[in-house]
């Protein structure tokens, strides 16, 4: 639940912290039209309580942080280049506003949202 | 004074082709331009390239053809321009094109209200492809245009006068998007990609005046092949099968209803929705693999199914896994390093500290001179250090150096943070002997423990071991055996000189949870304030923990 660092004194961020920020910036990148539960149990949470975080898993293993989002991604795109980019944003404003490196974004793929047919 | 070429009230295919033809030269002209514009998102670094690899796959896709039909030619570019699309602006721009040939199915030529009706449709598109729009980007270029157009369409019947003023507004909000997105104005520059797609349109208005491009026609730099995207979820139990159906329900589909029935069958449920088709994602136990299927044909035509054995797809990919090792790339007449490692999260470890090479191997799984000797050989240089990582490898690793003509030395490392601890030596430009020699000497500065359970009852250095009980090995000397894996790391803790070390590096091992060593980590860190303690996934098999102490 923490990360220490040691200028003056200690600073923690919490899990919910960085999934804040990761899930601000995935919903930020182009492609991705929504986050998705994780699981079921989730999901349901996610019906009474919006909750900002939803869709994105933070571990920190005392060095650096790994994040996994679940995106769901507009058809008709480049998924690749879409999962790509909504990563490497994650990593940016991950580590830009907390200062800890980023080792992994995982993205996961869990729907298309089709919103027009061609 | 420009001359003008001839008057154009609608685009037919050709007219178009050669347009965007003039956009792509006219874009790669100006390619460095907006690479070095690049401040948002730092990460992608070039978004001039990537508008202009787009743009060329869009153009492959019709540069051959004779087609005269406007929408015909439009769908291409917009289909060359998904299959080509690069980096974030060009998945935008993609996106933008596809927008702007679904406007215009079935026309044979675009007049201008045609056009401008295109442009609000690209703006439309591209503005669905994601949650929350950031403004002061190469959206607002698309939708400030399609604005203009609306506004030009009233005032003129001809192509260029159109054209000029959608370009004028485009470079007016191009200048303006400093303004919408701070970013850009700290970095005291204008959207890259909003001026990517100003060129496009500029290029556009320069070859209907007959300016120059100052470039010749465009060659593909490279095909873009369609990539095949990886399946990237993880798996649980009960998840055996994915199970992926589109079906057009016959009655208003009551999505709580069909939720709650799906649940009962398998989980990861997500369900898409677009124009009347449904899209349903499952996980199913393999048992339950028809379930689904049979379930959504009483609701309504099915139109598609796809179905994969996630299992079968994991052990792969699980396979595979040794391969995306980032193993240190390796010149002519440098020093590489072998190492032997008995886990992927040690492999990668080492890797990360410059290893050119991995053996698996360890305690249980002495890998054989064979292997150890494949590891170098194709390697493209003649000296290598081989860290065996364990007493047992020790020998065939030497038999490996006695097989092979490259000048290979075997390093006396016993324990895998033995082996680390040499890594953090290597000097890959340096001299082969001298780097050995500083590797010999890491090797002592570092104690190791090692954490596992006993397999059998035995007594060994005066411990009397109990069959599944914890034993502590330091130095690999069998020093404690323990009802716990906890206690067994006091043991390790409680005999080592605690004024001489100050750090602890956990490797946990595959037969532990991770949430095990967290509560066993936590207890060490409460009882010795003093060390600094780092975990690490090693993914070794027997050993608990392996830990290096410093």
């Amino acid at each position: 639940m923490k990360e220490i660092k040691n200028p003056m004194g200690n600073v923690y961020v919490s899990h919910r912290a960085i999934s804040t920020i990761a899930h601000q910036s995935a919903i930020e990148s182009y492609g991705v039209v929504g986050l998705a539960a994780k699981n079921f149990a989730e999901g349901i949470a996610q019906a009474i309580v919006k909750d900002p975080t939803m869709g994105v898993d933070v571990r920190y293993d005392g060095n650096s942080i790994e994040i996994d989002l679940f995106i769901i991604v507009e058809y008709g795109t480049r998924i690749k280049m879409v999962a790509e980019s909504v990563s490497n944003n994650v990593r940016y404003r991950v580590e830009k506003t907390i200062g800890i490196p980023v080792e992994k974004v995982n993205v996961h793929i869990r729907a298309l949202r089709i919103s027009n047919t061609d | 004074m420009n001359q003008k070429l001839k008057t154009f009230k609608s685009v037919d295919g050709q007219l178009f082709k050669l347009l965007i033809e003039a956009g792509l030269n006219w874009l790669k002209t100006n390619q460095q331009l907006v690479n070095s514009l690049n401040v948002f998102p730092v990460p992608d670094g070039d978004t001039g390239t990537n508008m202009l690899l787009t743009m060329q796959a869009a153009y492959s896709e019709i540069q051959n053809s004779g087609e005269k039909k406007i929408s015909k030619i439009a769908h291409s570019v917009a289909q060359g321009a998904l299959m080509g699309a690069r980096g974030n602006s060009g998945v935008i721009l993609s996106q933008i094109w596809r927008g702007f040939s679904r406007a215009l199915d079935n026309q044979d030529v675009m007049n201008l209200s045609d056009f401008s009706k295109a442009l609000i449709e690209a703006k439309n598109t591209a503005y669905k492809g994601v949650v929350r729009p950031v403004e002061g980007t190469i959206l607002t270029v698309a939708k400030d245009i399609s604005i203009a157009s609306e506004e030009i369409i009233s005032k003129t019947e001809d192509l260029e006068e159109f054209l000029d003023f959608i370009v004028k507004e485009a470079d007016k909000s191009v200048q303006n998007t400093p303004e919408l997105l701070p970013i850009l104005k700290q970095a005291g520059v204008v959207d890259s990609g909003g001026k990517g797609l100003f060129f496009i349109l500029e290029g556009f208005l320069k070859f209907l005046r007959g300016e120059s491009l100052e470039t010749s026609t465009a060659k593909l730099v490279q095909p873009i092949a369609l990539m095949n995207g990886g399946d990237m979820e993880e798996i649980e139990p009960g998840q055996d099968f994915e199970v992926i159906v589109d079906f057009r329900p016959s009655d208003p589909l009551n999505l709580d209803v069909f939720y709650s029935d799906l649940t009962e069958m398998g989980t990861s449920i997500q369900v898409g929705e677009g124009d009347g088709i449904y899209r349903m994602h499952i996980h199913v136990p393999t048992e339950n693999r028809y379930l689904p299927i049979d379930y959504t044909m009483k609701l309504g035509t099915i139109t598609k199914v796809f179905m994969e054995n996630l299992i079968d797809q994991m052990e792969q990919k699980e396979s595979s896994k040794q391969k995306q090792l980032d193993l240190m790339p390796v010149e002519p007449d440098q020093v590489a390093v072998v190492a032997v490692s008995p886990g992927f999260g040690l492999s990668q470890i080492f890797a990360s500290l410059g290893a050119a090479a991995i053996v698996q191997g360890g305690q249980t799984m002495n890998p054989s001179t064979e292997e150890i000797l494949h590891s170098f050989e194709n390697l493209p240089t003649d000296k290598v250090i081989i860290l065996p990582n364990n007493k047992n490898i020790f020998l065939a690793a030497k038999s490996a150096k006695e097989a092979t003509v490259k000048h290979v030395e075997v390093l006396p490392c016993k324990t895998i943070p033995q082996g680390l601890s040499a890594m953090l030596r290597l000097d890959p430009f340096g001299d082969i002997d001298e780097i050995f020699e500083e590797m010999n000497e890491a090797i002592t500065e570092v104690d190791t423990g090692e954490i596992t359970v006993a397999t059998r009852s035995v007594e060994i250095n005066g411990v009397n071991v109990r069959e599944g009980e914890a034993i502590a090995l330091l130095n690999s000397e069998l020093i404690a055996s323990s009802p716990s894996i906890e206690s067994a790391c006091f043991e390790i803790l409680k005999r080592i000189d605690i004024d001489e070390r100050e750090r602890l590096t956990f490797f946990y091992g595959s037969d532990i949870s991770k949430q095990d060593v967290n509560l066993i980590i936590d207890h060490i860190r409460k009882k010795f304030p003093k060390f600094e303690i780092e975990i690490h996934e090693g993914g070794q098999p027997h050993y608990q923990f392996i830990i290096a102490i410093e």
